[in-house]
């Protein structure tokens, strides 16, 4: 068993890279079935994968927390109302109440986060099942949310109109009349909320690669028994952990809320659901203890894709979306479950 | 003594007095009840919340079995929307040659309540099989019929919105019977009847046996996977129910809002009521008083006129005060007092 | 002379109708392999749980490294340097090896966990015990034997001054076995002090230098391992018990009585090779030998928890084939396990559920037991076993160890079965109730029953059984018919050691 060198195939087959490599598989596959059908209706521009960057920045951005929240082998349901009282925080606070929306957001930073610590102080200190706990959370937000307005508010402000509609464009060559002419037309453009996704994720990799903070959350979704016994700090680390899911579903609110530029309470309800199962096409597992940020990563696009060829499409009515979602949730559902029992069998 | 502090019922009911109380208070004739002779029903607030309950109750009943054994089912909101959309859709079979609604059904009307009801069972079997046979954990394996329920019912009605004026089904949740609005009685008798197949067969014991420790329960000789398949099915079906109940309200498919949440009340009617979320010893009399509970919360929401949006918090809040209660921690520190106090008066500290 | 660094005196700890341990000395050396040696309900786990801040002492006094010591939990027992390998490992399986031996306190650089470090280190560490393994891959990949080794590693890169390797041999072959002996000895070297717990006499003999036998939450005795022979170490673990049993006579079996139960090589991997055994009705066969010779898997496979793979069973003469628990119960068959948390006790069901439960299930889920019924059953046998409980209403959770195997034995007894089978059913439970428990199951006997009773009780094995057999390493080492006489006991212990002949 003297196993010095090993091989790119030996590093593959580590059953945490299996789920990842499906994750990117499967998008791979239905990528170039999209490709195949609507590559001429501009399927595969580089647009349309930047439009699956904006479109969904909100849910990647919130799924970073999810992922380490389910990672620590906890779950928490009330991501899409916290991130709707952030949107309604700027909305009436700056279209109402006249402040800053940058120091709306600020607030709603301290609301979101503070509830977060409350949730996992719920879940750790009085053994509340975290679903229970969250869905008070989810509730309480929610509520807040109706209680400052029934109805939606709309946002104008320069610098946040600014910040919505900041892009950077990126310029490509195109061919006319056959290399004669060899022009650069803008083709696609990044703009805040990608670049917030994008940071999200590096920084949630950052977390969980490079600090102990993060290795303890593995350890603990891994088995809390054990990561006790150990001397980890186990009960500070999960409370933090919902802490900062909470930053992260305000950063999905803000986000959101650029995009769509007002605030309303009804706004996101089930964003829950689909943070969760990107989290799970992504690779994470919701027993705990398994889970990648570039997985979820992967897992949001695949995710994002299925809409995208509903819409390029045009004729299937949107709710074959759900369905196959759900055939995709199933898929990996039972996968996930093949390789973890056929890893339990297979030892050294 | 200690024991009816321990009790989480107690705190349950204390919770619901409390709120009836302060409903009174602001509003004294919150509590009456009277007699509409044109329609044959009682009328009042009371009624009205027990009535309005009817939907989540019957879910619940399920949801506190599938609790019982250790799991969870957040398909049943889907479930919910697939008995409307399919009811909805065999009463107007014929939609595109009489595009207007009138009093008949297409379908005969048994076959209608057979049909949503067989489906969403089937719905439940789908959880069952996987959490029984292929060993998944029940949030994971409901959670794909709560995203692809949904667009099971939608594409049921290729995503349109039917509408009918067929009595039978109009009487579902708008007759009466015994002078009783139609949802309590289909409630009470969902109850009953949930409650004398868990009581009055082995049933009960076996889920609550496999719940708490399925290993001795096998060498026991007991078949945990029957047992956990019927569970689930069980609260498909009840689920199914729900949705009648709740599109004859509408006189339409919802397949958007029908059911939404509804997997969250219920749950929190189950934890309200005693059951714990890790399985064993279930209480159908709390999950019940707990779904009463959420709906009187509501109710005194829209009776003094707080904007309805705003029941959430009101919900969130009670919700957290009776969690907060019942965990242990707080129940144990307030048995203790219970136990010090009698042992100072000299007497037996074991209840 | 021996540099004593741990030194344990006159530990008594008590649990409610039990005395676990009492007045038992324990003392360790620095780079000595000490063995604790003991039947389960010796007390050994007992000892070494108030040792790593798990159990309070009642009484007793524990000296380590000079100053007086209680640790009051397990964080505070590695901080003083004492360290456990468990049988059930604890580590995180879904983390590196590398990241398990240093999480908590990993090097860091630059504000990062510093991985090519960590890697460096842990595989050097492993190195050194002869593991040569891709530290970088999930621990759960590696067999239990890697597993305990990284757990030791850990304890060892933690700087332990006490090392206590909990039964880290039962799920190990030769070779790893030899492998772990390597990295014992290796510490040894270096000066640590190891307390080896373990039921594998000839490991005991390969590898420590002192040993100590526990039985019954007494102390029998502190040997050096050169000094002492296999056959008077076993003699000291189960040999002449000081109490006495009522005269009991063993069970008359008419002669041409039918064979109820016969196994003819039946086996499974994993479990057992190869059994045949025979029983007739009304008769009373028991099974002799340590712990982890194949006794209840024998019985696991008799009643259906493990299927088996090979070998054929009969049951009153037709042959059968028992797939779960479930079809066993059907056929007339009960079996009360050993492990009565994991297997035993549904903690959160009154004591009349628990003891209608097995009857319950053969029944059905829709033939419900009238309450009434229900009520006498459970007073029938609380009252024939001497179950302490107020009434038939209480958790068998609360009750005590004791209390609750009276339980699991009257659900068994109340199936009225053809075939009942016993792993050790009076472990834990007090002397009277012990004879209590024999009486009840002769009694059952002379009414047809045939009873399988595995058991470690030497004293009561002879006086009440009609044919013992011993098992040894998985198989069985030798049967022995009776009437049984003065030198029985002697000869079963021959066998146990593996000195006797075999049948």
């Amino acid at each position: 068993m003297c196993v010095h060198k090993r091989s790119v195939f030996a590093k593959l087959s580590n059953p945490k890279y299996i789920m990842v490599l499906a994750t990117i598989g499967i998008f791979l596959v239905i990528y170039l079935a999209g490709a195949l059908a609507y590559g001429g209706k501009g399927f595969t521009s580089v647009r349309t994968f930047l439009n699956l960057f904006i479109d969904n920045a909100y849910i990647g951005v919130s799924a970073v927390g999810m992922t380490m929240v389910l990672i620590a082998g906890g779950i928490d349901l009330s991501v899409g109302a916290v991130a709707a009282l952030t949107g309604m925080f700027i909305a009436y606070g700056n279209s109402v109440l006249g402040i800053d929306p940058f120091l709306c957001i600020a607030a709603a930073l301290v609301v979101g986060v503070s509830l977060g610590l409350l949730m996992g102080a719920m879940i750790q200190y009085l053994n509340v099942p975290p679903f229970i706990a969250t869905l008070t959370g989810m509730f309480l937000a929610r509520g807040s949310t109706a209680l400052i307005s029934a109805e939606s508010i709309g946002i104008s402000h320069p610098a946040f109109d600014a910040l919505a509609k900041w892009k950077v464009v990126l310029y490509a060559p195109s061919f006319e009349n056959g290399f004669e002419w060899v022009k650069v037309k803008p083709t696609a453009f990044i703009n805040f909320y990608v670049l917030l996704f994008v940071f999200m994720i590096l920084l949630g990799t950052y977390l969980l690669q490079a600090t102990r903070f993060g290795r303890n959350v593995y350890a603990i979704g891994g088995n809390e028994q054990s990561a006790k016994l150990m001397g980890l700090p186990v009960a500070r680390t999960k409370v933090l952990v919902y802490g900062f899911n909470g930053l992260c579903s305000v950063l999905a609110g803000v986000a959101y809320t650029l995009y769509v530029k007002s605030g309303w309470c009804q706004s996101l309800s089930d964003m829950q659901l689909d943070v969760i199962s990107s989290a799970v096409i992504g690779g994470t597992l919701l027993t705990g203890g398994v889970g990648y940020m570039f997985g979820t990563f992967c897992g949001v696009l695949l995710k994002s894709l299925i809409p995208a060829l509903i819409t390029f499409n045009g004729n299937l009515l949107s709710w074959w979306g759900k369905i196959a979602t759900g055939a995709l949730l199933l898929l990996f559902i039972v996968l996930q479950r093949v390789v973890v029992a056929s890893s339990d069998k297979k030892k050294h | 003594m200690e024991r009816i502090i321990r009790s989480k019922l107690t705190w349950a009911a204390v919770a619901e007095l409390l709120i009836l109380l302060v409903c009174l208070i602001i509003r004294p004739d919150f509590f009456s009840i009277s007699y509409q002779p044109q329609n044959g029903v009682l009328y009042g607030s009371l009624i009205d919340i027990l009535n309005r309950s009817a939907e989540i109750t019957i879910i619940a009943m399920g949801m506190t079995l599938v609790i019982a054994t250790g799991g969870t089912d957040l398909s049943v909101g889907a479930s919910v929307a697939v008995a409307g959309a399919l009811a909805l859709r065999l009463m107007r079979w014929d939609i595109y040659a009489y595009p207007t609604p009138g009093d008949w059904s297409i379908t005969p009307f048994p076959l209608v309540i057979l049909a949503s009801l067989v489906v969403c069972a089937l719905m439940g079997a789908f959880n069952g099989f996987l959490v029984s046979r292929l060993k998944i954990q029940p949030i994971i394996a409901t959670l794909i019929l709560m995203v692809a329920g949904r667009g099971i019912a939608q594409i049921i009605t290729t995503g349109k919105q039917f509408t009918i004026l067929y009595s039978p089904y109009k009487f579902i949740s708008q007759g009466s019977l015994l002078f009783l609005p139609a949802p309590i009685v289909i409630m009470a008798v969902v109850v009953a009847a949930v409650a004398l197949f868990t009581r009055k067969t082995a049933f009960g014991l076996f889920v609550e046996s496999v719940g708490v420790n399925p290993s001795a329960s096998r060498v026991s000789g007991l078949n945990s996977k029957r047992v956990v398949l019927l569970v689930y099915t069980l609260t498909a079906f009840l689920a199914g129910i729900s949705g009648l109940i709740y599109s004859s309200r509408i006189m339409s498919n919802d397949s958007n809002n029908a059911g939404k949440d509804y997997e969250l009340d219920a749950i929190l009617s189950v934890v309200i009521g005693g059951t714990s979320m890790s399985g064993g010893k279930f209480n159908l009399a709390g999950t019940v008083m707990g779904s009463i509970i959420i709906r009187t919360i509501i109710t005194f929401v829209y009776y003094f006129s707080i904007a309805a949006e705003a029941t959430m918090a009101f919900k969130a809040l009670i919700v957290a005060v009776v969690i907060v209660l019942q965990s242990e921690p707080v129940r144990a520190r307030l048995a203790k007092r219970s136990q010090m106090r009698t042992a100072m008066k000299g007497g037996d500290v074991r209840a | 002379m021996r540099d004593i660094i741990l030194s344990m005196k006159g530990i008594e700890i008590a649990f409610p109708g039990v005395k676990a341990l009492n007045k038992v000395d324990f003392s360790l050396a620095k780079g000595e392999v000490h063995a604790l040696l003991g039947e389960n309900g010796a007390g050994k786990s007992t000892l070494i749980k108030c040792l790593t801040g798990v159990n309070h002492k009642d009484a007793g006094t524990i000296v380590y490294k000079g100053k007086e010591i209680n640790p009051s939990s397990p964080q505070e027992a590695i901080e003083l340097g004492i360290s456990t390998v468990f049988q059930e490992i604890n580590l995180c399986q879904n983390l590196s090896v590398s990241e398990n031996i240093f999480i908590g306190r990993q090097p860091m650089r630059a504000g990062r966990v510093f991985w090519k470090e960590i890697n460096r280190r842990a595989s050097e560490i492993l190195e050194r015990f002869d593991v040569h393994i891709d530290v970088t891959r999930p621990l759960q990949h590696y067999s239990t034997a890697i597993q305990q080794i990284v757990s030791i590693a850990r304890a060892v890169d933690i700087k332990a001054d006490v090392l206590i390797l909990d039964e880290p041999t039962s799920s190990l072959d030769e070779n790893e076995v030899e492998r772990l002996f390597g990295v014992v000895r290796e510490l040894k070297r270096a000066g640590m002090g190891i307390i080896f717990i373990t039921h594998f006499l000839d490991q005991v003999f390969e590898i420590s230098d002192r040993i100590t036998v526990l039985r019954n939450g007494n102390l029998v005795g502190e040997y050096a391992a050169d000094e002492i022979t296999k056959l008077e170490l076993v003699t000291a673990m189960i040999g002449k018990d000081m109490i006495k049993i009522f005269d009991l006579k063993p069970p008359t079996v008419a002669e041409g009585a039918d064979v109820m139960l016969a196994a003819d090589r039946l086996g499974a991997p994993g479990a057992i090779d190869e059994i045949s055994l025979t029983v007739k009705k009304g008769e009373m066969i028991r099974f002799a030998g340590l712990l982890g010779s194949g006794r209840t898997e024998t019985a696991q496979l008799l009643f259906g928890v493990v299927k088996p793979t090979h070998g054929q069973m009969t049951l009153k003469g037709k042959p059968t084939v028992v797939k779960s628990p479930s079809d066993a119960i059907g056929k007339n068959m009960a079996f009360c396990p050993e492990d009565r948390k994991r297997d035993g006790i549904i903690g959160d069901l009154t004591v009349r559920e628990n003891i209608m439960l097995a009857l319950q299930s053969r029944r059905g889920m829709l033939k419900p037991i009238p309450r009434q019924e229900q009520q006498e059953l459970a007073e029938k046998y609380i009252k024939m076993l001497g179950i302490a409980t107020p009434d038939a209403e209480k958790k068998v959770g609360e009750l005590s160890g004791g209390n609750q195997q009276k339980v699991i034995l009257a659900r068994w007894m109340a199936t009225d079965p053809e075939v009942l089978i016993l792993d050790e059913p009076t472990r834990g439970i007090d002397v009277g109730a012990k004879a209590e428990i024999q009486r009840l199951t002769l009694e059952l006997c002379a009414n047809g029953v045939s009873v399988v009773f595995i058991s470690s009780e030497l004293e009561e094995v002879i006086r009440c059984s009609n044919r013992i057999l011993i098992m040894r390493d998985g198989k069985k080492a030798g049967e022995l018919d009776g009437p049984f006489g003065e030198h029985t006991q002697s000869d079963i212990l021959k066998i146990i050691a593996g000195e006797g002949a075999s049948a």
